[in-house]
């Protein structure tokens, strides 16, 4: 549905080049919902602007729905556009309008007819909930309740594709949950695809399917979102996942433990997560276990269970009830004092 | 002042304050038409926004500058032959309208431009990618969000023109500047000054207040 082929974007800043985005490859499949993470600064802005030709790439293609946009004249990107939906961190609503204004003025001016006009505006104030706040104006809303008529304004246009640049940024966690429920909800219900930029890993770990981490404008790793929380390969993926649960502990600590036995993490995916594991390798194995740190990752495909524990025993007894339960699918991993 | 002063005066003071509103008027009229436009070229041509254009900016930037910078009672002789070539007079209430509105249009342009630019970004840009036509970009996102600062701008360069329409009685355009000027200051007739004087200030509270009331009520945020 969206297909960004070798997208770079290079500004010129006082005769100084600067690369916002390096060669980005995004494949967004219809229906799917995609996660671009980053901190600020890596580029995630300038690339999902690209997405909708908002900022022209300097290279590369961006295929929408099998056409590639970039090449097409004014008129025809227009219309173009208007398959493409978007909502900002900003919201961007017309202050001078009401909500229900603020998503009728567009249906007008892009020539649907009155009562289509009407229909659909009372449809996708419905939608999200805003019914019965049609003649207030934004400045009378809370941002979710802004972010909501962005939304129906987006929807209104009943897009294929739905951008969102920063859209919980603004609001608080409660909110934000909210919005993404939202967002849940129009992905499942119209099969609207979407692609998502954020720096809030809570935001990924909700809604997204796949992931991509963008780094100083390279997308330096990318995957399933399940594969990405169990086995994060790129530093700044580790430095995302630690914001959200403990993943490492101190050097000193682990040092400190590893006297007397291995510090190891177990990854528990799907089913594993149900089962007493630990208790049975007490059982099995002359291996005492200390959980130093534990948590549960609710992933939209699925749940993520990670225990770290200290293991005490004899060392040949330890290696077995590691590969014991490296056979039962939990992903083993030793901690060093190193990392 | 009694009986006698007011049925001296008052036909006068009928006469200047009509003038004066005509004058008013019509050349506000024709500023906007000419300055509004102006505005949104200066705002659109600017790098990075949708006409952007350095040659057209650069261009308006540096006319709307020159005619800025001359004093309208030098423009009002400096233009006679151009004015006369437009309305066919130099003079007369109709003689001033075209200083008038050569003085005033890139005046409200620069108000316009500031009052556009005060516009957020972010919702021309949602517009834009909504593929909306800039056209109606210009209206229904630009002209609408900045009607409030419009309004005040507008407001402003009214109240300038009507000082501006005082010089008009040099070219024989009368008006209530010129009453003041030529019967209160040059035949030291005070009284007749003081009125006049008196209902410029209302006029010009007037305006004010209008403006400003409409400018709250436009204002939604």
């Amino acid at each position: 549905m969206i297909r960004l082929e070798n997208v770079s974007k290079v500004f010129k800043i006082k005769n100084k080049e600067v690369t916002a985005v390096d060669q980005a490859n995004i494949h967004v499949k219809k229906g799917e919902i995609h996660g671009v993470i980053g901190y600020s600064g890596a580029g995630k802005s300038t690339l999902i602007r690209c997405v909708n030709m908002l900022e022209k790439p300097s290279a590369g293609k961006v295929i929408i729905d099998g056409e590639d946009i970039t090449t097409h004249s004014a008129n025809k990107l227009r219309e173009a556009r208007q398959k493409v939906g978007i909502i900002f961190q900003g919201f961007n609503l017309l202050k001078t309008a009401t909500v229900y204004d603020n998503i009728a003025i567009p249906l007008k001016l892009i020539g649907l007819n009155k009562e289509e006009v009407k229909a659909r505006t009372e449809k996708y104030l419905d939608i999200v909930g805003l019914a019965d706040r049609h003649s207030n104006y934004p400045s009378q809303l809370s941002g979710g309740q802004k972010q909501r008529v962005a939304i129906a304004r987006a929807l209104s246009q009943e897009p294929e594709v739905l951008l969102s640049d920063e859209a919980t940024s603004a609001l608080d966690p409660e909110t934000t949950e909210s919005i993404l429920d939202l967002l849940l909800k129009i992905n499942r219900e119209f099969g609207i695809t979407i692609l998502l930029i954020t720096h809030e890993m809570n935001v990924i770990q909700k809604i997204c399917d796949y992931v991509y981490v963008l780094e100083n404008g390279k997308i330096v790793e990318d995957g399933n979102a399940i594969d990405l929380f169990t086995s994060p390969q790129h530093r700044t993926t580790k430095k995302f996942l630690s914001a959200i649960a403990q993943r490492n502990l101190s050097p000193s600590l682990i040092s400190q433990l590893h006297l007397s036995g291995p510090v190891v993490r177990l990854t528990f995916i799907g089913d594993v997560t149900g089962k007493p594991l630990l208790a049975e390798v007490n059982q099995k194995f002359q291996v005492k276990s200390n959980i130093l740190a534990a948590n549960i990752i609710e992933l939209k495909n699925g749940v993520i269970g990670n225990l770290v524990v200290h293991l005490i025993g004899d060392k040949n007894e330890i290696k077995e009830a590691l590969s014991f339960l490296s056979k039962q699918n939990v992903g083993v991993e030793e901690l060093r004092d190193d990392n | 002042m009694n009986g006698d002063f007011w049925g001296k005066w008052w036909p006068q003071y009928q006469q200047a304050t009509i003038e004066t509103f005509q004058m008013v008027g019509i050349s506000l009229f024709y500023s906007i038409l000419i300055g509004i436009p102006l505005g949104v070229l200066l705002v659109l041509s600017r790098p990075g926004q949708s006409w952007e254009n350095k040659w057209v900016y650069q261009t308006l930037n540096i006319v709307v500058n020159i005619v800025r910078s001359i004093p309208f009672i030098i423009l009002l002789f400096f233009i006679l032959p151009f004015t006369k070539l437009i309305v066919g007079t130099s003079i007369g209430v109709k003689g001033v309208i075209v200083p008038l509105v050569l003085y005033t249009s890139p005046y409200i342009a620069r108000l316009m431009e500031t009052a556009l630019l005060e516009v957020e970004s972010g919702v021309i840009e949602a517009y834009t990618a909504m593929g909306i036509k800039t056209r109606h970009i210009i209206w229904h996102v630009m002209l609408r969000e900045a009607r409030s600062s419009i309004i005040l701008g507008l407001t402003i360069a009214t109240v300038s023109l009507v000082g501006a329409t005082a010089m008009a009685g040099l070219v024989g355009a009368g008006g209530l500047g010129d009453l003041a000027y030529r019967y209160g200051h040059l035949r030291y007739e005070v009284d007749v000054m003081y009125i006049t004087i008196f209902i410029l200030i209302i006029i010009i509270q007037s305006v004010q207040s209008i403006g400003n009331r409409m400018a709250a009520r436009l204002k939604k945020d």
